[in-house]
């Protein structure tokens, strides 16, 4: 199996294979990082495909030595999430409605599920922005403390703290709902 | 040095993360278990909400095959060489056929329904496309696949004429290379029709093609009836009488009338009667790529000139692209037709034309001068002579 770092290189010198590797490896996590940031399924959906057309244009002039991947890839959706959160409205965000988990025949435990998907965008969209970003890259795409490191441009301490913060922010907000 | 309780609270969350027990990461710091315990939790109770969030397979799958789209053409353009037939390999072809056949069922063919209006900027343009490859994979003779490219044809112009309207540059260019293709598709497909029908032996009787599904162009059936897409009228019940919409701007004299004196060697009644019909279908596929090249031609003159100076030069190469289709061609020695460029630059009206029609203006942009769109057997040869 090719390393990481071998995969994106091919990728880069035009493999299509191996971007289509590096496609699958990432797009849910894309996805779902995308997904807790803006309204509705549409929206994730538009910019998830944004991401990969954008990533495709530009992976010709991508250089691991400056950036892993995964953090290349992260700020691209960042990027694409904030100019499309600033055309958007400051209207509430989150919507129960457009929540996912829509898999699950029996359509109770659908319904919860949608439920609690709500309830942690809502808990997310009360952090502070910089909690935030850290708290979705890291419990949400499920990125390491290096690549978040890499991807906000700030140092792993940094990033450790913002996590405790966000966490015990997280957990006020959640079991409060949950537990009452 | 005392280690802080965010780099503890991450270390226990990786380890849980890489499969390790809460309570046994949480026997490693007796001493912060009691604050540990709560926000690992926390972590792991986000962590089961996010799995919940998982893309609809459908766009997941249409998304990628978007995107190996764009990386075939990117890789086109990247090597400046002319675009291969078709968005998707042959190889892919079946595949593709299948796959269309199975989203039908599995969806009910909403998606495809959905899909068949999109243009290229949409997200379900790629849904479209595997349509129309799946309807290639279907058409087995020569005249089958004309009449499918030629119906291509005419909606890659619509959609020409879409992107343009738009100023939307790259989207209209690359549509316009691929109205380029499909009309050389339709052109090899007409002139593998009529060299079939130019090598036949005319003696034999058989029934008559139907009108809605054509079948192949053998020797005694000649070619099948014209599409009813490119028609929107059924076809003449007399096979020696040219349809209306061929001949709406001046009907032919004598239709029936073979030229006396452009061969040597006179077609049979059965064979004329043959080589009539395919005569006035394929005046009917020619006059409606004729319309779809004036239609786009005419779309992306009216972009380039509303565009900006940087975004010109585009505009010109996407028009050139459907130019270079539309080089003129002589009919070779067997006779076999090739699709004739009398349509302006300028996308003005075109021209009817067949091959052999007397011009003293071969060269030139405008076929025939586009003065006439009469249609005269009696002056013309209307199709090769055996």
């Amino acid at each position: 199996m090719l390393s990481e770092e071998h995969l994106v290189q091919k990728a880069v010198n035009g493999d299509q294979a191996a971007f289509t590797q590096l496609y699958n490896q990432n797009f849910d996590r894309i996805h779902r990082y995308i997904y807790v940031k803006v309204r509705s399924q549409a929206e994730a959906e538009d910019l998830t495909q944004d991401v990969f057309i954008k990533a495709l244009e530009s992976i010709s002039s991508y250089k691991w030595r400056d950036l892993p991947f995964a953090a290349w890839l992260f700020r691209i959706a960042h990027n694409r999430v904030i100019d499309h959160v600033r055309k958007q409205s400051k209207e509430k965000r989150a919507s129960l409605d457009e929540a996912y988990a829509k898999s699950v025949e029996d359509p109770i435990q659908m319904t919860e599920r949608n439920f609690e998907v709500y309830q942690l965008k809502e808990a997310m969209e009360k952090l502070p922005e910089a909690q935030r970003e850290v708290a979705t890259l890291r419990f949400i795409s499920q990125l390491s403390i290096a690549e978040v490191a890499k991807t906000l441009g700030k140092s792993e301490g940094t990033v450790k703290a913002l996590q405790f913060n966000a966490t015990a922010s997280l957990r006020k907000t959640l079991h409060g709902k949950i537990n009452g | 040095m005392v280690r802080k309780l965010d780099d503890i609270f991450n270390e226990c969350y990786e380890r849980i993360r890489s499969g390790e027990s809460l309570e046994s990461c949480l026997k490693s710091y007796p001493e912060h278990a009691a604050q540990l315990e709560p926000l690992l939790r926390t972590t792991l109770d986000i962590g089961r909400r996010a799995s919940y969030i998982q893309p609809r397979p459908e766009f997941k799958h249409w998304s990628l095959v978007r995107l190996e789209g764009e990386q075939h053409y990117n890789h086109i353009s990247q090597q400046r060489q002319p675009a291969k037939p078709g968005r998707f390999s042959l190889r892919q072809s079946w595949a593709i056929a299948v796959a269309a056949v199975l989203i039908v069922l599995l969806t009910g063919g909403g998606t495809v329904i959905a899909s068949s209006n999109a243009m290229p900027d949409d997200p379900l343009y790629p849904v479209k496309l595997a349509t129309e490859e799946a309807r290639l994979t279907f058409a087995v003779t020569d005249a089958q696949k004309a009449q499918v490219h030629i119906q291509l044809a005419e909606t890659r112009a619509v959609e020409v004429e879409t992107m343009a309207n738009e100023g939307k540059t790259d989207q209209a260019a690359i549509t316009a290379e691929r109205f380029a293709e499909e009309l050389e598709k339709a052109s090899l497909a007409i002139a593998n029709v009529e060299s079939a029908m130019g090598t036949a032996l005319p003696s034999t009787t058989t029934t008559e093609p139907t009108l809605t599904e054509p079948q192949p162009p053998t020797p005694e059936e000649g070619p099948p009836a014209p599409p009813a897409t490119v028609t929107d009228e059924q076809p003449p019940k007399e096979p020696t009488t040219p349809p209306a919409t061929v001949t709406d701007e001046q009907p032919p004299k004598e239709p029936t009338t073979p030229p006396a004196t452009v061969t040597d060697e006179q077609p049979t009644p059965s064979k004329d009667s043959k080589w009539d019909k395919w005569a006035a279908r394929r005046a009917l596929f020619k006059k409606s790529i004729d319309e779809s090249a004036s239609k786009s031609l005419k779309a992306l003159e009216n972009a380039k000139e509303k565009s900006s100076p940087q975004t010109k030069e585009e505009w010109q190469r996407a028009i050139d692209k459907i130019w270079e289709k539309g080089q003129e061609r002589e009919p070779d020695k067997n006779g076999t037709w090739e699709w004739k460029r009398d349509w302006n630059k300028d996308g003005n009206t075109p021209t009817p034309v067949w091959p052999g029609q007397p011009s003293t203006q071969n060269g030139n942009k405008t076929w025939n001068g586009g003065e006439s769109n009469t249609f005269d057997p009696s002056q013309n040869q209307p199709y090769p002579s055996r």
